[in-house]
């Protein structure tokens, strides 16, 4: 079953190249409506990943970025939670804080890039400044409604049975609200690399986003749709690999899925 | 006096109805009192007011010598919906209260074994929640409350979900622990017999407003025949009582909703 599952994607990606493939031939070759410069084709991105692996460039981008909106996220979080326990805490931060973050949050990340230059020129921490605004405030929201979500009676039976009120945050809010933590932490990682690019094509660091610019540089159409292959492939691994997984793990320990 | 209610009343100011009204009662310790009344009297309400999870509109609730203020350990409360938690297995929502009480490891596990075998769930003490039944799970809740050991226990239909024969079974352990320990218990119950079968008074509420309609002592030695006679008859008086004020709260909701359509 299993089995059958995933030769059906493997078909469905076959299919998908050939499809591609039959595209680049069809405008190139037979009907001239574009310059073979102008459009990637299937060997023309396999070429490029070997060139780019070959010679580091891919690998350090990688990491580069990688390790970028690693240390963004981790900002993110750290202020997420804070501004997110906050409103919890204070109705008067509920009252007006949160409208106002409700509103930042539809704020495309790119909007943040202006100011990051602004304020850092083009440094590294221009581009953390951008993933940290694009993914803190929507970190903050669902840390506020995971902890308001909590069922009341949890928290009443908690107290019956002495547990003061630290204990009553750590044993019983957090875990409760666990779940609704790692979905909002999943929303916050797309929007942070997401974040990350708009960051990264507009500075001169070594990273994904350079990278691509680079091949638009060099009217590299290749390496452009190689670089956002890539992009996509590791946005995907993280996602399904780290965050709904750990949601699937969290979700079928207590019965919901 | 342990337990002192001077004229409670509730108003929940959302919906301004009263829910409670003068609500006196005086409880002396180690008393098993039920209370009975229709769905709706404000039962539930009554027993979070003396938890401390809520506070009285006006009128004081003095335990032991103090007015109650907050909730406490010493005076646990068994809810009407199980309120385990589900990322802890059976046994860890055992061990959940024992850890706040600030117990030693070993005896903290040795309390809860005691408990879980107690209302036959040993066996299970790994299960997450989700895996075993709804009549477990407020046997799982009962473990938990009774491994408190607090003196007042609050008990809100604990017994309602579950089959016959457990019942049977967890009402005599409860009745055991009762008399062994010298427990105070409050105990909610749509069940007239249960409340005849444990109490020694019975507290019949009636609704709109919540208020206490009768106070009937329970004279029968133990432990009671329920088959008996005599048990039969107040049980019956009893439960005329109680269905007298739950039929007329449904011919008045009848009447309401029939105005609401004509309307
Ligand atoms: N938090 C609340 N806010 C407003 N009204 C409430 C609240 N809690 C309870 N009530 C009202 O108080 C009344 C009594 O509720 P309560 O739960 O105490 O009834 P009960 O006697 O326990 O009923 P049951 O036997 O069905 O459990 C109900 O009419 C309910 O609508
Ligand atoms: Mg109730």
């Amino acid at each position: 079953m299993k089995g059958k599952k995933f030769a059906g994607n493997i078909l469905f990606f076959i299919l998908l190249i050939l499809l591609w493939q039959l595209m680049y031939t069809a405008s190139c070759d037979w009907f001239h409506w574009a310059k073979p410069y102008a459009v990637p084709s299937p060997a023309g991105v396999a070429d490029c990943i070997v060139y780019l692996l070959s010679n580091g460039t891919l690998l350090t981008a990688i990491v580069g970025s990688l390790l970028r909106v690693s240390f963004g996220f981790a900002i993110s979080v750290l202020i997420g939670s804070i501004l997110g326990a906050s409103i919890v805490a204070f109705d008067y931060l509920a009252q007006n804080l949160k409208p106002l973050i409700l509103g930042i949050q539809t704020l495309p990340s790119i909007c943040w890039v202006p100011f990051a230059i602004l304020w850092f020129g083009l440094t590294e921490s221009a581009i953390i400044f951008v993933v940290v605004m694009g993914s803190a405030f929507g970190i903050a929201l669902s840390i506020e409604s995971g902890i308001k979500n909590v069922p009341p009676i949890y928290i009443k039976a908690a107290k019956t049975m002495g547990v003061d009120s630290l204990h009553l945050y750590l044993r019983v809010i957090f875990p409760a609200a666990l779940p609704a933590f790692v979905a909002g932490l999943k929303q916050g990682w797309s929007f942070a690399w997401r974040a990350l690019m708009s960051g990264e094509v507009m500075s001169a660091s070594v990273g994904l986003g350079y990278t691509l610019m680079v091949g638009r540089d060099l009217a590299d159409i290749n390496q452009v749709m190689t670089i956002m292959l890539v992009i996509i492939c590791i946005g995907i691994l993280i996602d399904k690999r780290i965050f709904t997984l750990a949601e699937h793990h969290i979700l079928k320990k207590r019965g919901l899925l | 006096m342990y337990l002192r209610l001077n004229s409670v009343s509730k108003l929940f100011t959302d919906t301004d109805k009263k829910t409670l009204q003068n609500i006196s009662l005086e409880v002396e310790e180690g008393e098993f009192i039920c209370i009975v009344g229709p769905s709706g009297c404000g039962k539930s309400t009554l027993l979070n007011l003396i938890a401390g999870l809520d506070h009285p509109t006006s009128g004081s609730i003095i335990l032991d010598g103090r007015e109650i203020h907050g909730p406490g350990a010493d005076r646990v409360v068994m809810f009407q919906e199980a309120a385990l938690y589900p990322w802890l297995n059976v046994k860890e929502n055992v061990l959940f209260g024992l850890q706040a009480a600030g117990h030693p490891k070993t005896v903290q596990q040795e309390i809860a074994e005691k408990y879980l075998k107690l209302v036959r769930l040993w066996q299970y003490k790994d299960y997450p929640i989700h895996q075993i039944s709804g009549g477990m799970k407020q046997r799982v809740a009962l473990a938990r409350a009774l491994a408190l050991d607090s003196k007042l226990l609050l008990m809100d239909e604990p017994f309602s979900a579950l089959d016959k024969q457990t019942i049977h079974i967890l009402r005599g352990e409860l009745e055991e622990i009762w008399e062994k320990h010298r427990k105070t218990i409050l105990y909610v119950t749509h069940s007239v017999e249960e409340a005849v079968y444990f109490s020694d008074r019975v507290v019949v509420m009636a609704e709109n407003p919540g208020r206490i309609k009768d106070i009937i002592p329970i004279p029968f030695d133990r432990p009671r025949n329920i088959e008996h006679p005599d048990f039969v008859a107040l049980r019956k008086q009893i439960l005329s009582q109680v269905q007298l004020s739950a039929r007329k709260i449904a011919a008045e909701e009848f009447d309401k909703a029939e105005g609401d359509e004509i309307k």
